[in-house]
């Protein structure tokens, strides 16, 4: 028998203190779970929350039991998997940094207007590019990139949030 | 308010939460606490001879009384000591709460004199852990671990405190818990609509078998008592994992025997054949299931436990009742009682008759002998001249530790302290040393192999430091013996590394730590020297030389189900053990 596996998007808010996130990420590689994405950063500097945002796959079993197991940690208060409910928006951040050649700039400049991206920096030797996107969407702007000289490219993970009531409670 | 140093805090937390004992070994990172408690009467203090020791004691100590174990130990290797006994309490669900020296907080990731990051290294095998780096939150903290070890499914806490902190003065405005502690509500009792579910399952079940594990035992004696009441009042058969051994008296007709690995025919039958299964604080542990595509495969499955982690982990069942069992239990009782529900059937009964079929096999005999003493015998002995006196039993690792789990009775829950989950070689004696402070006029046993003894063998000195009357009752067969029944049947009988050689002469060994040393090597002095054993009021250890080729039966070979046991030594695998069996621990 064997199940189907599929990817979830969990987004857990947290006590935003020393040694959470290693908790978090512990008990993923302790327990052999797949980590796909992982975005974390502080929401509430009041209240000392951060969220973090997992994307990570399996079959229903194994996504419950992530699920319970993130919970029986202490500083974890709530939890909520994204992608179960109806309709939500998830967006990553890409950074990349492009080789130019004069003969390119036009091209790179049009890729860029048809991604809705936005140049940071450019000094006809170098280009620094900012877009958000889908992780789809930001696959794609790499792929057609990919025929310039990229020197390097950083993302930030998936960050997620659902539509209406289903929101995470602190 | 009057200020108190970060020490004086800590034991003031300490006797704030009802401490009596402390199992503790000082050194550089902890000598302020250790100065704290020279100043005071309220706590005592046990000296062990090595960390992981006190862990183990601390278990004991808590697996036996139901209270939190506390241990108390210093930083660097005082600290990474505690770790094989802090994975041991986790694993089987033991509260312990364990504080440990640090190096002051302006030298930590210094690479400091006795430094190690043993909150980074205990993340995975405590419940929680503290680094308290600010005097203000060192009460909150404590309290707070004690907090989460006893509650939801108990387990050890650390508590990390640099050096300077136990000097630093704050006011101690007595018990607080930190902020995100009050997250941590674990659900105890679950919606009727469940226990309406649970019973109409009950009703309509032809053979049933109650599944019961440590959980019951660590819901505290109201979860026995009722559980007992149920078994009672349906008259259903029960099987008791490794941990969940005395939950209800194994001496009762409805007691089919451990099941598992090593569990009694009658009992893995009845979960193989059963068509409802319910599991009461277990967790579907791999000892228990074998093969889990083989596991109880017509059964409908309850599960009840306080750990909703627990839930559809290896197994997948038809109804979750989270909460905790002893108020799982009575609500399911009470509406027993108020429905007016009755129980026998002719299904029934027929299902007894083909259990006490089963039964009629007899699967835990064996050849006795005149010239040699069987391991399975000495234990009967022991079971038969000590059951009167209700001993506390503890083991080591190995086969006397199943022999003994089949064996022995168990009448009373938290009697019997066993390491199940990490199975941890010299688990028992330092075990037992907790045993017998917390029950000072008790008989505390310690069934050892001579090779788990040896592991934490130091710890004699402790047992003579504090007249400890432990008695340690060694089945000497010269082998690691289930590392040796293993290589004969799955590794060719080749036996690398099993054999115990240069063995210390145990009577002497005993006598060095002013203890009393008994050896037996024929069957018909078994008796008199368990008689002489109970009969000294100091520790004892028996060397009894028992037949060093008896194998524990029955036995599920590894990757292998329910119905495919060995029953004996003429039982043969069917073909070769599978590759995915041999990769199986």
């Amino acid at each position: 028998m064997t199940e189907s596996h599929s990817k979830h998007i969990l987004s857990i808010m947290v006590d935003n203190e020393p040694g959470v996130l290693a908790r978090v990420v512990g008990l993923f590689s302790g327990r052999g779970y797949n980590i796909e994405s992982l975005s974390v950063s502080e929401v509430d500097s009041d209240k000392f929350l951060s969220r973090v945002t997992i994307v990570t796959s399996g079959t229903k079993n194994i996504i419950d039991q992530i699920k319970a197991q993130l919970l029986k940690l202490i500083p974890v208060h709530n939890l909520i998997d994204i992608s179960e409910l109806k309709t939500f928006i998830g967006k990553e951040l890409i950074l990349i940094k492009l080789d130019v050649k004069k003969k390119s700039v036009s091209k790179i400049y049009k890729h860029v207007k048809d991604y809705g991206a936005k140049i940071l920096f450019d000094n006809r030797t170098e280009m620094i590019i900012e877009f958000s996107g889908t992780p789809s969407e930001i696959s794609s702007m790499i792929k057609k990139l990919r025929s310039f000289n990229i020197i390097e490219l950083t993302r930030s993970g998936l960050v997620s949030i659902a539509l209406g009531k289903d929101y995470i409670k602190k | 308010m009057k200020k108190l140093s970060g020490a004086r805090i800590v034991i003031e937390t300490l006797i704030q939460e009802k401490v009596k004992v402390i199992f503790g070994y000082p050194g550089g990172a902890v000598l302020p606490i250790y100065d704290e408690l020279f100043k005071q009467k309220k706590i005592r203090h046990i000296l062990v001879r090595h960390e992981q020791a006190a862990v183990h004691a601390a278990e004991g100590y808590a697996r036996s009384t139901g209270k939190v174990g506390v241990v108390l130990v210093t930083s660097g290797p005082g600290a990474t000591n505690t770790v094989t006994g802090l994975t041991d309490a986790m694993m089987d669900s033991i509260p312990v709460v364990c504080i440990s020296g640090q190096v002051p907080t302006h030298m930590i990731g210094n690479d400091a004199f006795q430094e190690a990051d043993i909150v980074g290294i205990t993340r995975p095998c405590t419940k929680h852990n503290y680094l308290v780096k600010d005097i203000s939150k060192l009460a909150s903290c404590i309290h707070s671990a004690f907090h989460i070890a006893r509650n939801g499914r108990p387990g050890p806490v650390l508590v990390d405190i640099p050096k300077d902190i136990q000097t630093f003065k704050s006011t101690y405005n007595g018990k607080k818990l930190t902020k995100s502690i009050s997250f941590y509500k674990p659900i105890l009792k679950p919606p009727i609509e469940q226990i309406s579910k649970f019973v109409d399952l009950l009703k309509s079940s032809k053979k049933p078998i109650f599944y019961i594990g440590g959980g019951v035992i660590n819901s505290g004696l109201g979860a026995s008592k009722s559980l007992n009441t149920l078994l009672k009042v349906t008259g259903f058969p029960c099987t008791q994992t490794l941990m969940g051994l005395g939950a209800t008296p194994t001496s009762d007709n409805q007691f089919v025997g451990m099941l598992g690995m090593h569990g009694t025919y009658e009992a893995n039958l009845s979960m193989n054949k059963s068509d409802l299964m319910i599991c009461v604080g277990a967790r579907f542990d791999d000892r228990i299931t074998g093969k889990v595509s083989g596991f109880s495969p017509h059964s409908k499955k309850v599960h009840m436990d306080i750990d909703a982690s627990s839930f559809n982990k290896s197994v997948n069942v038809d109804l979750l009742i989270q909460g905790d069992l002893s108020k799982i239990l009575d609500m399911t009782i009470k509406f027993i009682k108020d429905k007016k529900i009755t129980f026998k059937s002719k299904s029934i009964s027929d299902w007894w008759n083909q259990i006490n079929k089963w039964r009629s096999k007899d699967c835990l005999s064996y050849k006795n002998s005149k010239t040699v003493i069987k391991p399975q015998y000495a234990l009967q002995r022991l079971d038969t001249l000590t059951k009167k006196l209700n001993p506390f039993i503890t083991t080591e690792v190995g086969q006397h530790q199943m022999w003994a789990a089949q064996f022995l009775t168990f009448n009373k829950p938290k009697h019997w302290m066993t390491s199940g989950g990490l199975g941890t070689m010299g688990y028992g004696l330092p075990a037992a040393m907790g045993v017998q402070i917390a029950h000072p006029d008790g008989l505390v046993i310690d069934v050892a192999g001579e090779a788990s003894i040896l592991m934490n063998i130091q710890e004699m000195s402790t047992i003579k430091q504090y007249r400890l009357p432990v008695k340690i009752f060694i089945l000497n067969n010269h082998y690691m013996g289930m590392v040796r029944q293993w290589q004969e049947l799955l590794h060719g009988n080749r036996l690398s590394e099993s054999y115990m050689d240069s063995l210390p002469d145990f009577v002497k060994l005993a006598e060095s730590f002013g203890a009393t040393g008994l050896r037996v090597i024929k069957p018909g002095e078994v008796d008199d020297l368990i008689k002489e054993m109970i009969k000294i009021k100091g520790p004892v250890i028996c060397d009894i030389v028992v037949d060093p080729k008896e194998n524990c039966f029955p036995m599920i070979p590894s990757g292998s189900s329910h119905d495919q046991m060995l029953l004996g030594p003429n039982d043969k695998l069917e073909g070769e053990i599978s590759e995915e069996g041999m990769v199986l621990v």
